[in-house]
């Protein structure tokens, strides 16, 4: 394959690479996929000994993930890196099974996630939210990250999930290490937390993903003796339900809940807060308009884009604008870039609070695999935005932001905010 | 379909097979979508009606593809 500066279709990496985490350490190579977007058809990009279809727009997004029978979720991975047929069986969860098994396991926890179910939580989350915040102001400055963003989201699903508050610590802990276990820093030496599980079979090859299966069955074990109006009774009274949630399925669920809302929706807080910060006069027309806040959310999401991409590999040969796929290729869709395209978004290198048409890809490009916990997200902004400006509360950074070197979350690892008397 | 009326009313199905009850059409048009409790699965609550640019904005919403016209209101 040519190298030059040629023809355009089919030529990558150019540089950066998207696919380096380094390269991420320093933001988000929007230039690039600017490049790709303008760039006719999908681009094949090289990746380990074979490569992947990037697919950079949001109308090419939108098909791939609404075409499951094509671009499957099941095959391989979702994430750009296969997995070995044995690890990959024993890791599967909601995010890489599909249709049948995929339609049966969310419906089990669907239930919970509906706006309706959400909206029942509200007031925990203004209570959680509040506290943090008055700990904030009190301290008058501080890393957002660590003081609000990540205990935020962890604080929430735990109460949901109907762990008790004494245990939240040790799971944050947990959490903790799964989110290292997606970045190229080292880990827990692999007999942590009692594991004897070799960690290529566990989630992020991470110890610490033994852990929390095992703390999860014994919750498991504590509800089904004592039911109470929790997630996780829900999920064991599925489970004991004939055969509508294998125990294996029943762990892994509750893996994916304690873990696929934290780093994400923590990602969206700092982000978040980061550009409000960054852009007074945004937070200023929020502080005045308080109906600002629900679009504001939204641009938030567009503009974090927290998970960068999703991977699915196509169930036979295929054709996606305009360029012939093979059966079993990889198809990469790239959130960060849908939600920057020229082609929706009027101007979207703006942050602008009051943006009207806004059909971000943040949680998703839509089909069956839409971010589950996209209320909660949602309303955990929503309440944070509210609780902020019901507190007249104005930031401003006083340092830089220290970024997760990750192709794959947009994540933060600390920033630090002080507040503006 | 361009030629329908912006007020034209339309009658919605769901595919019990494809929905994961993620309650995009309760949230969009709680009147005629709900989803139960114990099967997690949408169901069109009698007599279905939609306007058709809510109907269409529902297509398009519903993640799983789950939603369709059942057929034209009479
Ligand atoms: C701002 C915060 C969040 C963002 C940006 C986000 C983003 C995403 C994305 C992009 C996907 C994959 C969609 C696809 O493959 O089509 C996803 C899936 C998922 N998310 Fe979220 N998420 C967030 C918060 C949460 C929360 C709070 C939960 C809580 C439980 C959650 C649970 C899940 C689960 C279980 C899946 C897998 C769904 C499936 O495959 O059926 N997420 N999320
Ligand atoms: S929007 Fe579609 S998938 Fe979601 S509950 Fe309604 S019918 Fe089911």
């Amino acid at each position: 394959m040519s190298t030059g500066a040629g023809n355009g279709a089919a030529l990558a990496p150019r540089s950066p690479d998207v696919t380096s985490s380094s390269v991420y350490a320093d933001g988000v190579p929007y230039d690039r996929f600017a490049e790709m977007r303008a760039t006719p058809g999908l681009v094949w990009h090289p990746y380990g000994e074979d490569g992947f279809w990037a697919v950079t727009r949001h109308e090419e997004i939108r098909l791939v993930s609404r075409q499951p029978e094509i671009y499957s979720s099941a095959v391989g991975h979702t994430n750009l890196w296969d997995l070995e047929a044995d690890a990959l069986e024993a890791r599967r969860s909601l995010i890489d099974t599909d249709a049948p098994d995929h339609t049966r396991l969310r419906r089990l926890v669907a239930r919970a996630f509906t706006p309706k179910n959400i909206r029942r939580w509200e007031h925990t989350v203004r209570s959680i939210t509040g506290q943090l915040l008055d700990e904030f102001i009190d301290a008058g400055e501080g890393d957002w990250v660590e003081s609000v963003a990540a205990p935020l989201p962890i604080r929430v699903i735990l109460t949901l999930l109907g762990v008790p508050v004494e245990d939240s610590a040790y799971l944050v802990e947990l959490s903790n290490h799964l989110v290292e276990g997606t970045t190229d820093r080292p880990t827990l030496a692999a007999d942590a937390y009692g594991n004897t599980t070799d960690p290529r079979l566990l989630p992020f090859n991470s110890p610490a993903s033994h852990a929390l299966f095992t703390y999860g069955e014994q919750l498991g074990d504590q509800r089904r003796a004592e039911p109470q109006d929790d997630l996780v009774t829900m999920l064991v009274q599925a489970a004991d339900d004939g055969d509508r949630l294998r125990p294996e399925e029943y762990r892994n669920l509750f893996h994916i809940l304690v873990f696929a809302g934290n780093e994400t929706t923590r990602t969206a807080i700092t982000h978040g807060v980061m550009a409000l910060a960054d852009h007074p006069e945004q937070w200023q027309r929020v502080l005045d308009d308080r109906s600002l806040v629900e679009p504001a959310v939204e641009e938030i999401l567009r503009w974090s884009t927290p998970v960068l991409h999703m991977r699915r590999t196509t169930t036979g040969p295929t054709e996606l604008a305009g360029t012939a796929i093979e059966g079993g290729q990889k198809v990469v869709m790239w959130y960060a870039s849908g939600n920057r395209d020229e082609a929706v978004f009027d101007d979207p290198t703006a942050f602008d609070v009051g943006r009207v048409d806004n059909p971000h890809q943040a949680f998703g490009g839509g089909g069956p695999h839409l971010c589950l916990g996209a209320f909660l997200a949602r309303l955990e902004l929503i309440v944070l935005l509210q609780e902020m400006a019901d507190r007249g509360l104005r930031l401003r950074r006083t340092g830089d932001a220290v970024r997760v070197p990750s192709n794959f979350v947009n994540g933060v690892l600390s920033v630090p905010m002080a507040v503006v008397a | 379909m361009s030629d329908g009326a912006a007020d034209e009313q339309v009658v919605m199905a769901v595919d019990d097979t494809r929905c994961i009850g993620g309650g995009q059409c309760e949230l969009l048009a709680p009147d005629v979508f709900e989803v139960d409790d114990d099967t997690g699965i949408a169901a069109v609550t009698a007599p279905g009606l939609l306007d058709r640019v809510t109907a269409l904005e529902l297509l398009d919403r519903c993640p799983s593809g789950a939603i369709s016209f059942a057929q034209p209101a009479p």
